[in-house]
């Protein structure tokens, strides 16, 4: 649901990688075959090819996916993705990660994702609004506040779910605002949804040093990536007295062991363009930057920025992934031997979407939160979660990734069991 | 729509083999590049995985497709299939090919196909009747009376039709029996519907032979199947004066220069299992009955039937395609330089979705036609087709069969400009 939203590598099929994290968690469960598949597989895949207007009068082809992978908790939830490597086996294995995302948070959400081969840096904003409205038109035979409710992704934005909205809306013969969620504040966004990600890090974060008895005071915290993610999660941590000593964006790493002001940084990164050079810090190749001594580090850039060549030189005590997939799995088994307590991102970085699913809520009720109540809902949550990912880990002796995995299947399986298959 | 649709053999992939085809024939049409993508490529093409109860208490996955080739001139139709083979690019194709069809006919519909990958003789009745309400639930998203409108295929039958009918309608609350046809005449199927492609054929010869100044008293008919199409055709043209000359089924065929009794030898049929052995015949294998000297020649078995290699060898004036594809694309180029019409499958054989069509508006006024009424409009619309596809083929210099196709693109097309583009 976040911008920094896993975009696969070309070395591994995206889709056969969510088969066999699938697999590795299930096999801790006594799941019956035809039980385990119907688990695993994507409920529905709709590809659409629709033509779009250009501004030079010229009618151009796109091809767009939505997939629903899983309808057993309710309705579907998940971004659209906007680009060029859009494929379907990407759109399954990203549906999938959501259905398991939406389930670890005990959220009434099965997952799905859609996406658009598209650039949508090469159209113009009347060509990108047409594709938007005919997109959505397109798969509207699949999306509705009941049943399906899309987000923002890489390469969609709040302007995009306003006119998905917009267009849904305009079918109808009425507002729909709980037909998508990340739209602006004017048009039924929800308060609190943009620190969403980056409190929920926090959260994370702060329960995993309660477990381990560690004081957040004088912690030592080093983030990577310092985006809406990253940031957020340094300054409130460093609000609950933590010492953010190190951060990093596209353009390098920056540090002070004795710590420096999150917010001030993150101005400083407004006015320049990047953190590099921000007064009193010294500058660090990106790379350094997670194997700096901290107590707590949030990994919030890209995905497989911590692998199985520096997992070794990372020092930090808790390891909370803002980003999706940051943590290859070679760097996973390395980052147990020694012993460190990885968050992993279908928990830590859940904020988004729990406040995503406040938004819905908002909209099925037409009234509005506070930030105040937003934020004391997702506090509520997360902290939940957090503690039944940690029971299950430690009940079926496995690392929390594997706990969290574990544990969302065995929701979705339940309440499958409990329904019974049609007819 | 007929018992003998196209299997697909496997030398050839069928999207690609469809694309080939669109290919040639719009290359004589002035369409611009997203104009020729539009027509070509599938609106939307839905998979779904889903479970079913088996009888042993167990659950099995299964995969199934709808796709909806064009939406552009009304509501998609096209068959179900039940097979093992069943692929989305098969699916695709035949959707396509059903665009194509309609167009010629000057139905106001779009090509649509389904398909389960599933054989249903490994199945118990139970079984069959679970799976064909499952499945029927999860397209149902894409399925209506106004929208899609499936029909029987490979593998599937009136009675799936039936089950069809039924799991839509106890969703919908009440009975909704235009959304299928092909339905048993009991709850909604059209009288006519079983001769209806063998009656089309019939017209095909009727008003072929007029054309080529071939008189139909006494001519000559060679029928290469004997199934429902083959049976009929026989009949009907029996009744205008032709000798049928020979027949033949998957056991072989029989041959009489004097004419056989068509009627005869269907009861000889039902007796035996066979035409084979039928009194005052002579026995002929399926390859020399092809070659045998005749006024009018009517592959109405299987695809791929005449080839590069037997087609010099044919010794008739007329050929009418009762099955879907029997003819190769090289024995098309030998036929054509020897200047034997032949009536292509997407014409000749289209009396089966034109009463599927009816079957569907006496469904939606449920206001039901004798049988007369229904043989008098399947006459009217396709022999206006039928000339509309010669004139086609004479005014562009071209096979009857690019004609056909030049016809149906031309019909998809002017709609579309009018229709113009959303949004």
């Amino acid at each position: 649901m976040t911008a920094k939203t896993l975009v696969p590598t070309a070395r591994e099929d995206p889709w056969e990688m969510a088969l066999r994290q699938f697999d590795i968690a299930a096999d801790y469960l006594p799941l019956k075959r035809g039980i385990r598949e119907f688990l695993a597989y994507p409920k529905r895949e709709l590809t659409v090819n629709f033509p779009v207007k250009m501004d030079d009068g010229s009618v151009r082809i796109f091809t767009g996916h939505r997939v629903h992978h899983s309808t057993v908790l309710g309705p579907t939830k998940g971004g659209i993705r906007y680009h060029p490597d859009v494929t379907l086996n990407e759109v399954r294995a990203l549906a999938m990660w959501m259905t398991w995302k939406c389930s670890v948070a005990g959220l009434p959400y099965g997952g799905a994702k859609g996406g658009v081969v598209v650039n949508p840096k090469e159209l113009s904003s009347d060509e990108l609004e047409h594709l938007t409205r005919r997109y959505a038109t397109e798969i509207s035979i699949m999306m509705s506040p009941e049943g399906d409710i899309p987000a923002p992704d890489v390469g969609t934005n709040p302007q995009t779910m306003a006119w998905i909205m917009d267009t849904y809306s305009m079918h109808r013969g009425y507002s729909i605002p709980a037909v998508v969620t990340g739209k602006p504040i004017p048009i039924g966004g929800s308060q609190g949804r943009f620190e969403a990600t980056g409190r929920g890090v926090m959260i994370a974060a702060r329960e995993a040093a309660k477990h381990l008895g560690t004081s957040l005071k004088g912690s030592k915290v080093v983030v990577t990536g310092y985006g809406n993610v990253s940031s957020v999660a340094a300054y409130l941590l460093h609000d609950l007295g933590c010492i953010i000593t190190g951060a990093s964006d596209s353009r390098g790493g920056v540090y002070n062991p004795k710590g420096f002001d999150p917010r001030a940084l993150l101005k400083w990164k407004a006015e320049t363009g990047s953190v590099v050079g921000f007064p009193g810090t010294e500058r660090l190749p990106i790379e350094e930057v997670v194997t700096l001594p901290c107590d707590i580090l949030s990994p919030g850039a890209l995905e497989g920025e911590i692998t199985g060549r520096n997992a070794a030189d990372v020092k930090a005590k808790i390891i909370a992934e803002g980003a999706n997939g940051p943590t290859t799995p070679d760097a996973d088994e390395i980052l147990d031997k020694k012993g460190i307590m990885v968050i992993p991102d279908i928990l830590a970085n859940a904020g988004g979407v729990i406040v995503s699913y406040f938004e819905w809520v908002q909209g099925l009720q037409q009234f509005f939160w506070t930030e105040e109540e937003v934020n004391q809902n997702l506090e509520r949550i997360m902290v939940r979660s957090f503690g039944q990912v940690l029971q299950t880990g430690q009940e079926k002796k496995t690392n929390m990734r594997t706990g969290a995995l574990i544990r969302a299947i065995e929701r979705v399986a339940e309440a499958l069991m409990v329904r019974g298959i049609y007819p | 729509m007929s018992a003998q649709a196209l299997v697909i053999a496997p030398r050839e992939d069928p999207w690609e083999m469809a694309l080939r085809q669109f290919n040639e024939a719009a290359d004589y049409l002035p369409l611009k590049r997203g104009i020729h993508d539009y027509l070509a490529l599938p609106k939307r093409e839905l998979t779904v995985n889903f479970p079913v109860k088996m009888d042993d208490g167990s659950v099995s996955l299964f995969t199934g497709h709808r796709v909806h080739h064009n939406t552009v001139l009304g509501p998609t139709k096209g068959g179900i299939r039940y097979h093992p083979d069943v692929t989305l690019n098969e699916v695709r194709a035949l959707a396509m090919w059903m665009t194509w069809k309609c167009a010629v006919v000057g139905l106001p519909y779009g090509g649509a196909k389904g398909g389960v990958a599933v054989d249903p003789k490994s199945l118990s009745r139970d079984e069959l009747e679970h799976l064909t309400r499952r499945y029927a639930t999860e397209i149902s998203i894409m399925m209506s009376p106004e929208g899609d409108i499936p029909a029987p295929d490979v593998g599937t039958t009136p009675q799936v039709m039936a089950w069809i009918m039924d799991t839509y309608s106890m969703h919908r609350g009440y009975s909704t029996p235009s959304v299928v046809t092909g339905k048993p005449v009991e709850i909604g199927g059209s009288f006519g519907r079983v001769e209806a492609t063998g009656r089309g054929v019939m017209l095909s010869v009727r008003e072929a032979a007029k054309l080529i100044s071939l008189p139909l008293s006494d001519a000559t008919v060679v029928v290469q199947g004997y199934g429902n199409v083959g049976t009929v055709a026989a009949e009907l043209l029996h009744e205008l004066g032709c000798r049928i000359i020979a027949v033949s089924d998957s056991r072989g065929g029989i041959h009489n220069p004097k004419g056989l009794h068509p009627g005869e030898v269907l009861k000889h049929k039902q007796a035996t299992g066979s035409v084979v052995g039928f009194p005052g015949s002579g026995r002929v294998t399926n390859a020399a009955l092809l070659e045998l000297p005749c006024d009018v020649l009517l592959p109405s078995a299987f695809e791929g039937q005449i080839t590069g290699e037997n087609a010099p060898r044919l010794k008739t004036k007329l050929i009418v395609e009762g099955a879907n594809g029997p003819i190769t694309p090289d024995a098309d180029a030998v036929l054509a330089e020897r200047r034997t019409p032949v009536i292509p499958d997407i014409l000749a054989n289209a009396g089966g979705v034109i009463v599927s069509y009816f079957e569907w508006v006496q469904g939606l006024q449920q206001f039901f036609w004798t049988e007369e009424e229904v043989n008098q409009n399947l006459e009217r619309i396709l022999v206006r087709a039928f000339h509309k596809v010669w004139q086609t083929a004479e005014e562009y210099k071209v096979r009857l069969r690019v004609g056909a196709l030049i016809r149906a693109i031309t019909r998809v097309a002017d709609a579309l400009y009018i229709r113009g583009i959303y949004p």
